[in-house]
């Protein structure tokens, strides 16, 4: 189908298709990407678990999980969501579906060619930058520039005089992460070694969750929530603020991960700042999308689109408040290198970001398939065993990270920290498998809707059909 | 694009400029959405304040300071004394020369070296380490003590180039070096203050160029 769609005409393929080929592909990976979390988590509780073969070792393994889910998952449902919410903001179509699904095929073969080889062990060594250099040069030429184009020339040929928020978001984070991915891919292109490279990773590290994961899906929300309650957005004006803080102070705090380097001080403390204003954005975005909520508060139980996203949101409470505090020096130097940092970075891309982009997955591929979602309790079963999976990961590796910062500060031995630690690896594998069970019934619930969902009547919304299963 | 500054905190734009920016949110659905002229309530708007003012001052650079030459001089002019070189053991030599040196700094301007001493005890063969580098900087005079940066058993100019000296300071040669220290209160705090400062100037133009809060759209006109 996907193959037939690549070579017609571009009035022949139906508006939608690479909506739904982007949608299908990053539920797809992210079944694997919490797959492999499960298998790496069951390694980490059980350390006998699947021994004596290199490939299967946790070095090998956790790396293809981080790229799986951040490349793979997060970035295709952003794709996703791009390709029909920017022409519907501006009352237009996508610009190029063609151009989508090919995005969309070169994608998903770039991505599986680059978690191969990290599989078989050829890394760049560089934490989140570990692709090597020619897949790198894959990901810009054929998975980010495309995207950008097609968002950019859909903004620029809308309908509309303004552009509503979403839109701002879009099309400066598919420019900001391009920026941020070649710098931060610089050092294996250019041989950079030494202090310079242990920056410019972390550069990358920080600005792809800041200036990419955490507001496009911001931006997400700002569509889904008004759409679903069909409320106005509470204020464009608090938009500006949530945007130009986002800017402002997002793209600068990166430094803030390498306090113990040898980086000149100004930058650090500069950084650190910047870290704790993080919390502006993340407070005029939490109040802008609640109080658009006003009086719609019920779909929180009833919606499971609203139910996802008002978690989203919700979740990015913690998240900031973790995030803005936990770099500064008096913090940092007790929870740096423990498992609290993981949990912080599970909260940012298993939480808030995730929780937002499923229900947008949700909404989006019921819109483009004109048909009702096959089963609601399936739906809330995917719901309960995501957040009770995600909250059992989370509070464990928490609470983990502080025994290491003990163990760290009062110098207890090694193993004594890891024998103390082992009830909490075991609760993170099961949190961990929870979510990943609740994605097998998410995958099989998309199947069955696009196979046996009820065909939506013309212009009417999925969100206003009872549910029928 | 037409200005009115008679009240700057409240609009900006021209009455013009305003009442169509109202028209347009009024009659342009985007995908079926529009958006209010709300402003961030009040709480909100001091927890700002309060956000600000907490990024500066729980990262005050009080942590992450080291001692630099100028704290360590007195150990390394008083370690080949009798008093020092008759105690029996490393960590006794130590501990006087630490407490010897807390003693000397306590009277000096700058009243964090004792504390900064405290919290960065360095061991005998440390202090033998660093003692040649500390001498040979007395010696040159070439720049203060201060400018040099210790860690652990190392001795290094700090890797910093702050404003240049006036001729007769610090000890007068180099003429018109760059100083190699900061204010204890300036480890990129003011370059913070002119960023966020600037951050806040654009976006109170860019917040009071739209309608004022004041002033709703009428969405019951939205097609």
């Amino acid at each position: 189908m996907l193959l037939k769609l690549l070579f017609a005409k571009e009035e022949d393929i139906p508006p939608g298709s690479a909506t739904i080929f982007f949608g299908y592909s990053a539920i797809f990976w992210f079944v694997v990407g919490t797959g492999l979390g499960s298998f790496n988590a069951a390694k980490l509780a059980f350390p006998d678990f699947v021994t004596g073969t290199e490939m299967f070792a946790f070095g090998h393994m956790r790396q293809v999980h981080v790229l799986a889910v951040i490349l793979g998952w997060i970035s295709m449902a952003f794709a996703m969501t791009m390709m029909y919410m920017t022409p519907a903001l501006g009352n237009t179509k996508l610009w190029s579906e063609k151009l989508g699904l090919w995005n969309c095929f070169l994608w998903n073969i770039g991505l599986s060619l680059g978690l191969f080889l990290l599989w078989i062990g050829i890394t760049s060594g560089r934490e989140y930058s570990d692709l090597i250099w020619p897949i790198d040069l894959v990901v810009l030429v054929a998975v980010l520039l495309p995207l950008g184009i097609n968002v950019w020339m859909t903004i620029a040929h809308r309908r509309t005089q303004g552009i509503y928020i979403t839109n701002w978001f879009f099309g400066a984070c598919t420019f900001m992460v391009m920026v941020t991915f070649v710098v931060g891919q610089a050092p294996e292109l250019f041989n950079l070694t030494g202090l310079t490279e242990g920056y410019l990773t972390f550069w990358f590290a920080h600005n792809v969750l800041g200036l990419w994961i955490t507001p496009v899906a911001a931006a997400i929300a700002y569509y889904t929530i008004p759409k679903l309650t069909g409320n106005p957005l509470y204020s464009h004006r608090i938009g500006h603020l949530h945007f130009w803080a986002i800017i402002a102070f997002y793209s600068t705090p990166a430094s803030h991960h390498l306090l113990s380097a040898p980086l000149p001080e100004w930058l650090k403390s500069f950084a650190s700042v910047e870290g704790v204003l993080i919390l502006i954005p993340a407070v005029a975005f939490v109040a802008n999308i609640l109080l658009t909520m006003k009086g719609r508060w019920s779909m929180f139980v009833e919606n499971i689109e609203i139910k996802f996203s008002v978690t989203g949101v919700l979740l990015a409470i913690p998240l900031n408040m973790q995030g803005g505090f936990q770099q500064t020096r008096a913090i940092n130097w007790y929870v740096h290198g423990t498992g609290w940092i993981v949990a912080h970075a599970h909260l940012a891309l298993l939480g808030m970001s995730t929780a937002l982009e499923i229900a947008a997955v949700y909404f989006g591929l019921q819109q483009m398939l004109r048909r009702k979602l096959y089963s609601l309790a399936l739906a809330n079963f995917h719901y309960w065993f995501y957040i009770v999976g995600f909250c059992i990961y989370w509070i464990s590796m928490t609470i983990a990270g502080l025994i290491q910062g003990a163990g760290k500060v009062y110098e207890v031995p090694y193993i004594d920290v890891v024998v103390a630690e082992h009830p909490y690896m075991i609760a993170r594998w099961v949190g961990g498998t929870m979510v990943f069970t609740g994605n097998l019934v998410w995958l099989y619930n998309m199947w069955m809707t696009a196979r046996e969902g009820t065909v939506l009547p013309k212009g009417r919304y999925s969100h206003e059909l009872a549910y029928e299963r | 694009m037409g200005w009115k500054f008679d009240k700057p905190l409240h609009e900006m734009a021209s009455e013009e400029e305003s009442t169509a920016m109202l028209r347009q949110w009024e009659s342009e659905k985007h995908g079926g959405l529009w958006e209010g002229n709300n402003r961030l309530p009040l709480p909100f708007t001091y927890l700002i304040a309060l956000i600000v003012l907490t990024a500066f001052m729980i990262t005050m650079p009080i942590w992450g300071q080291r001692p630099n030459a100028e704290h360590y001089a007195p150990m390394v002019n008083e370690m080949d004394s009798a008093a020092v070189q008759n105690l029996a053991t490393d960590e006794e030599k130590m501990k006087y020369l630490t407490a010897f040196a807390m003693k000397e700094l306590a009277t000096a301007s700058d009243p964090r070296g004792p504390g900064l001493l405290e919290r960065h005890p360095i061991t005998w063969d440390d202090l033998q380490n660093i003692a040649p580098g500390i001498r040979e900087a007395q010696t040159s005079q070439k720049y203060p003590l201060a400018f040099y940066n210790i860690v652990g058993d190392k001795i290094a100019l700090a890797n910093f180039e702050g404003n240049r000296t006036v001729n007769g300071d610090f000890f007068g040669e180099p003429t018109n070096a760059p100083a190699r220290v900061q204010p204890w209160f300036d480890k990129g705090m003011i370059i913070d203050l002119f960023y966020v400062s600037y951050f806040f100037i654009v976006l109170i133009l860019i917040t009071k160029r739209l309608p004022s809060f004041t002033r709703k759209p009428d969405m019951s006109k939205t097609s």
